[in-house]
């Protein structure tokens, strides 16, 4: 068996890559059926939630137990801009946008405290707003009767896609900057990371502030994609829990885990689903507990033992 | 104007003065030892100095600067870096980024990550782990993992280095090489501050040594001084050794 160069295999990853996008550029023209079209939107929104999870909490270390909050935080200013006339893109900007604020002014009080205050910080933000905008609006938002005879699913999954390929496409061009180089070290060792010049106060801001953005960009589509829901869904625990249970099961810490993570979970979740309706969530907690026991780096771990393993064999 | 000078440190964790009224100063290329008995505040002064802890009172001046109160994430692209007691590698990069890291953050730092890269390389060269780059830190033995801190150290390229008992938990061979290792630092002009247990090992580098108990200075001067301070032999060399 001849070895691939380095070189040769990068070019072999682009070229699977390409294939992979353009096939999900084609899925809406070739695929008519409006149910498939809606479970491969389902996998793009977890992809983009899981990826923008693990920005924080596979590349920073720091786990964020109320991403719900981001997300839910997008979809309701985008919701509500784009329903009062705002042009979509801008609507889009101001959610991520509003999932930074949001983010930053839990981040900048809770960072400066070591331990699990930023975990219970998030958890107890997102609990907050689920609570709080289910009371204040707790009519179910539709849209507009001139807005549903328009209705089309091929652009609300476009978007979903380029959400997913800009987030993935951020989570990667960070790990190898500057930047991410500096967040890994204040994961890895704190005191170290800060006695080489890295401050982790702020890295820990910026890995908080992409991953919200890009969960609050997830939240705005799904605002846009959704026919009628009630506000306060956007702000429920499980778009937390859902997203941190694909990062882990996919692999947390690598770009490829968090997206084999959300196709796996959300598949299973909808064979089980027809077949089991609610008792899928044990399943899933099942496997969790699995995961973190024995698998602690996912998907990905096991796939990084097996390679390594070959190569010794070689 | 002395390059590195410290004035009346105090430092008291509630009734406990761990540093109290240490007044030193360091000039530019030297290796100035600090020794004395466990507990005596030699962690305590360097933590003091990078900026890990506050002091309580006393002022600490680098290159005419008042450093006292600064973030200690300051400290490396001012100049000053450091390593630990107990090594703190970046477990899971490889040596490689763990170097990089130092030279992407530190003074002087490099202009792309490639440039890094490669100057990185040349680092780990140095310490004797140019093979070990693509290897996870958490894979390195403990003589590696001290190379590679000391590599990643300098990396950051600082005027002076605190090295916090390099050689504790080494073999003697392993000693020697570390010393040979921070011999050739001293060539490349790096003023070093170094706490270390192994006198034989300190009286040979050092040019000057500041002994420390219970949080004060009772001595200082060349080697040789040292060595024949009766309150030194007292308190910690011992009288077998003199």
């Amino acid at each position: 068996m001849s070895r691939t160069s380095p070189e040769q295999s990068r070019r072999i990853q682009i070229i699977f890559i390409l294939l992979l996008i353009a096939i999900l550029v084609a899925l809406p023209q070739v695929i008519k059926s409006d149910s498939t079209i809606n479970l491969a939107v389902y996998v793009l929104l977890f992809v983009s939630l899981a990826s923008s999870w693990n920005i924080l909490g596979g590349f920073s270390g720091q786990t964020n137990l109320g991403h719900a909050a981001f997300f839910g935080a997008g979809a309701l200013t985008t919701r509500m801009l784009w329903l009062s006339g705002w042009n979509l893109f801008p609507s889009l900007l101001a959610g991520g946008l509003v999932a930074v604020a949001l983010a930053l002014l839990i981040g900048v009080p809770a960072f400066r405290l070591r331990g699990v205050y930023f975990a219970i910080g998030t958890l107890a933000l997102s609990q907050i707003l689920y609570i709080t905008v289910g009371n204040m609006l707790p009519m179910i938002s539709s849209l507009p009767a001139q807005d549903l005879a328009v209705y089309q699913l091929a652009p609300r999954y476009y978007l979903f896609l380029a959400i997913a390929l800009f987030t993935i496409g951020a989570g990667y061009a960070l790990i190898n900057s500057r930047l991410g180089l500096g967040i890994m070290a204040v994961r890895e060792e704190e005191d170290a990371a800060e006695s080489l010049g890295v401050s982790a106060l702020k890295h820990k801001l910026v890995a908080l502030a992409l991953s919200a953005f890009f969960g609050g960009l997830t939240g705005g589509a799904f605002a846009f994609y959704h026919v009628g829901y009630y506000p306060q869904l956007t702000f429920g625990p499980e778009w937390t829990f859902d997203a941190l249970m694909m990062v882990y099961i996919g692999g947390m810490g690598t770009i490829v885990g968090p997206i084999i993570g959300a196709v796996f979970f959300v598949i299973l979740r909808e064979l089980l689903a027809l077949n089991l309706a609610e008792m899928h969530l044990i399943v899933f907690g099942t496997l969790f507990i699995l995961v973190v026991l024995f698998l602690p780096g996912g998907f990905m771990g096991v796939w990084g033992k097996i390679s390594k393993a070959l190569a010794r064999q070689q | 104007m002395p390059f590195l000078q410290v004035e009346g440190l105090c430092k008291s964790f509630g009734g406990l003065k761990a540093v109290n009224n240490v007044t030193f100063d360091v000039a530019e290329g030297q290796i100035i030892g600090l020794i004395g008995p466990n507990g005596s505040g030699k962690t305590t002064t360097l933590n003091l100095l990078t900026g890990f802890l506050k002091p309580t009172a006393g002022a600490v001046t680098f290159k005419g600067e008042n450093i006292i109160g600064r973030p200690r994430s300051q400290m490396c692209p001012k100049g000053i870096a450091r390593t630990f007691q107990i090594v703190k590698p970046f477990l899971g990069l490889t040596a490689l980024e763990n170097v990089m890291v130092g030279k992407v953050y530190g003074r002087d730092s490099a202009k792309s990550l490639k440039a890094a890269a490669e100057e990185s390389r040349e680092a780990l060269t140095r310490v004797g782990l140019a093979d070990k780059a693509r290897m996870l830190a958490k894979d390195l033995t403990l003589m590696q993992r001290k190379r590679l801190e000391l590599a990643r150290a300098l990396a950051a390229k600082p005027q002076l280095l605190l090295l916090d008992e390099l050689m504790a938990g080494l073999n003697p061979k392993e000693a020697d090489d570390a010393c040979a290792l921070i011999q050739q630092i001293r060539q490349s002009k790096i003023t070093i501050l170094m706490v270390e247990h192994i006198v034989k090992a300190i009286c040979a580098l050092s040019d000057r040594i500041v002994v420390l108990n219970m949080g004060e200075k009772i001595a200082e001067g060349t080697p040789d001084e040292i060595i024949c301070n009766p309150q030194v032999i007292d308190v910690y060399l011992g009288r077998a050794h003199a």
